[in-house]
């Protein structure tokens, strides 16, 4: 018991949330009589608040003491913990401030939106931190079923309700193959506890038995980041639910499974070889099936994003393919790899964020989310249209802006391993990339509009939000210094060094 | 004789569990299908009293058998037009279909058969509620006060689900 009283005090940002949580859930109850749009800012205030207050703590906590397990070996409060809470609760403010703007959401009483964005928020953390079997499925679950709701929560759209049960099933699937998996490593080795789970492994070869436990497990994390073969659901579900809540899925709990990714294959399923690198464990090559991972899911997501015509599909299997270029890095089997992750996905938010901030903005004006719909946008709005070539610049990989370092991070790290066969199929893919990425800009700079065009308004929360996203994009190879400061503290794995 | 008998029995509840669970799949009758679900889930309860979790066969009885099933018969029963409704879930793609099963199958066997599992001699079956009990409060606090959260979470969406289309405004 005392043990869990003196975690509490490394838990701050996570009991932040719940607190947000209980505020939200009972002040939308007494404001249920009020006038939608004083009910709506009230909860968003909370919200807003709640979420502040963990991005504080979060970064004060960050690298302050050393690694140590919490809640008696549940949670591990490390760098990589550390690291990941304020990527989180940045993602969960700015999903926030675009649901303010978003058109879909216009009219609808946000209530239970609010408070499962703030679960969600705690939960990711849960993920990010879980050591231990129950809470790796547990923290998983909560995610899974809070997004199946934001999904759908829009209740009288058809596209949004299918969305939703489309990623229900093919959630039930895929956690149900993790759970299964999870089962059977836990008869292997007998512990819940990853590190007894690598100490059990260690002793004996599993082989083949072992590598199907993992297929299964990786179906589930698969299913997160959204990673071929267990991608089916991402266009559908990104195309049908409300722009905000796209954009949340394809950042938060994308790296949320990074995180479960290489607490399960890193701490779980190796043993430190000294100098940050790891030794699988078990006798299962489990290199190889991350591998085959990152090269069909990177191919399958470019290739299938150059065909499409609606702007959130493109942007889902954009978003398929940059979670292949991260898994890339998870193959590297050394500390520079999660560094890479981390640092990758500290960009990635901005970049893949600000793309939908536009996406959403563009919406109030034209109500389409098909690219054609984007003809003339630079005579219409050069400030939305240069944001825009900001982020996907950004995206392609382009210097001088963020996402260039981003890649170099993972690049590096993939050629400091001697992978340069997986780096030159890297670099094929990002070079496909900047086809589909060009093409939006093409027909917002070249193409001609057709039919009436309604001048573009910005409210000082638009502008607010476009610079918050702008700026990291741009001026993110000044502060190379600092990212790569701040990330390397995801490279303290508890137990790993 | 008492182990034989005690084999007899078991594999006696397993063909239930088994044949009731294939009847829930392939059955056209709703009713008659959640009922075959309520021989399933006792099965499953008779299977954790002979791995020594008295606890857990209680509250699968209580819970599954109690709660769950019962709601669902509710449900089924409540709703109009449903008790007659002939189900026909259609099959497509049944020899590919067929044949990743058996292989996910034989696969699973091949595991089973191959891993040393480590299996321990339960000895005695004693009462384990105490022990859960303890490990909910002590080590497992935080799974445990998780799992209310994940319940929160569920229950408000039921509620959001159900509310009346058209009115998700108000």
């Amino acid at each position: 018991m005392s043990d869990a009283v003196q975690s509490l005090s490394r838990f701050l940002p996570e009991l932040i949330l719940m607190g947000a949580l209980a505020v939200v859930i009972v002040a939308d109850l007494l404001t249920q009589r009020r006038p939608l749009k004083s009910s709506t800012d009230l909860l968003n205030g909370i919200t807003l608040v709640g979420l502040f207050g963990a991005l504080v703590t979060s970064w004060q906590a960050l690298g302050a003491v050393e690694a140590q397990s919490l809640f008696a070996s549940m949670l591990a409060d490390d760098g990589l913990l550390g690291v990941f809470r304020p990527i989180f609760c940045l993602t969960s403010i700015v999903v926030l401030l675009l649901s303010m703007r978003s058109k879909e959401l216009e009219g609808v009483r946000l209530g239970e939106m609010l408070a499962l964005l703030l679960t969600v928020t705690a939960a990711l953390m849960w993920m990010a931190g879980s050591v231990n079997l129950v809470m790796i499925y547990l923290s998983l679950e909560t995610v899974s079923v809070a997004s199946y709701i934001m999904v759908g929560y829009l209740s009288s759209d058809r596209l949004s309700n299918e969305a939703s049960l489309k990623y229900i099933l093919f959630g039930a699937v895929s956690t149900g193959a993790m759970l299964f998996g999870l089962s059977l490593l836990y008869g292997m080795t007998g512990t819940l506890d990853l590190y007894g789970v690598r100490a059990a492994l260690a002793e004996g070869a599993f082989g083949p038995g072992l590598l199907f436990v993992l297929i299964l497990i990786a179906a589930g994390i698969g299913f997160k980041i959204a990673a071929a073969p267990f991608h089916f659901w991402c266009p559908d579900v990104y195309t049908g639910a409300p722009t905000p809540v796209t954009a949340f899925l394809s950042v938060g709990p994308k790296a949320a499974g990074f995180a479960i990714l290489i607490r399960f294959f890193y701490l779980g399923l190796a043993e430190p070889a000294g100098g940050g690198a790891i030794a699988p464990v078990g006798g299962a090559d489990w290199q190889m099936l991350l591998m085959m991972l990152a090269v069909i899911t990177m191919t399958l997501g470019n290739v299938a994003a150059l065909l499409q015509t609606n702007v959130k599909r493109l942007l889902a299997y954009s978003s398929i393919a940059h979670a292949g270029t991260m898994l890339m890095a998870a193959c590297v089997l050394s500390v520079d790899g999660v560094q890479a992750i981390a640092a990758y996905l500290a960009i990635y938010l901005f970049m893949n964020l600000g793309a939908f901030a536009v996406v959403i903005l563009a919406h109030r004006v034209t109500g389409s989310f098909e690219i054609d719909s984007y003809a003339g946008f630079w005579k219409r709005s050069p400030l939305l249209t240069v944001a825009m070539g900001i982020f996907l610049f950004s995206l392609m990989g382009i210097p001088p802006f963020a996402g260039f370092l981003a890649k170099w991070y993972v690049f590096a790290a993939v050629i400091n391993a001697g992978l340069g066969w997986l780096a030159v199929i890297g670099v094929l893919n990002a070079a496909v990339a900047a086809f589909y990425y060009v093409k939006i800009l093409r027909v917002m700079v070249i193409d001609q509009e057709t039919g009436p065009t309604p001048a573009l308004a910005f409210s000082r929360l638009d502008l607010g939000l476009l610079v918050l996203l702008v700026v990291p994009n741009v001026l993110g190879l000044l502060f190379w210094g600092s990212l790569d400061r701040v990330t390397e503290y995801s490279q303290t794995l508890l137990d790993l060094g | 004789m008492e182990s034989m008998a005690s084999a007899a029995i078991f594999y006696g509840v397993a063909a239930v569990v088994l044949g009731s669970a294939l009847y829930v799949v392939v059955g056209r009758n709703l009713v008659h299908s959640a009922f075959a679900l309520v021989a399933a889930f006792f099965g499953v309860a008779v299977f954790y009293v002979y791995l020594g979790a008295d606890f857990l066969a209680g509250a699968q009885v209580l819970i599954y058998v109690g709660g769950i099933l019962t709601l669902l018969l509710f449900g089924v029963m409540l709703t109009n037009r449903i008790y007659n409704l002939n189900l026909r879930s259609g099959a497509i793609q049944v020899v590919p279909g067929a044949l990743s099963a058996g292989l996910v199958f034989a696969l699973l066997v091949w595991i089973i058969q191959s891993v040393d599992w480590g299996a321990m001699d339960a000895g005695d079956p004693g009462p384990t509620s105490e022990s859960i009990g303890r490990l909910l409060m002590g080590d497992y606090l935080l799974p445990f006060e998780i799992a209310s959260v994940l319940l929160l979470i569920a229950l408000m969406g039921a509620a959001m689900l159900v509310r009346r289309r058209g009115s998700g405004s108000s």
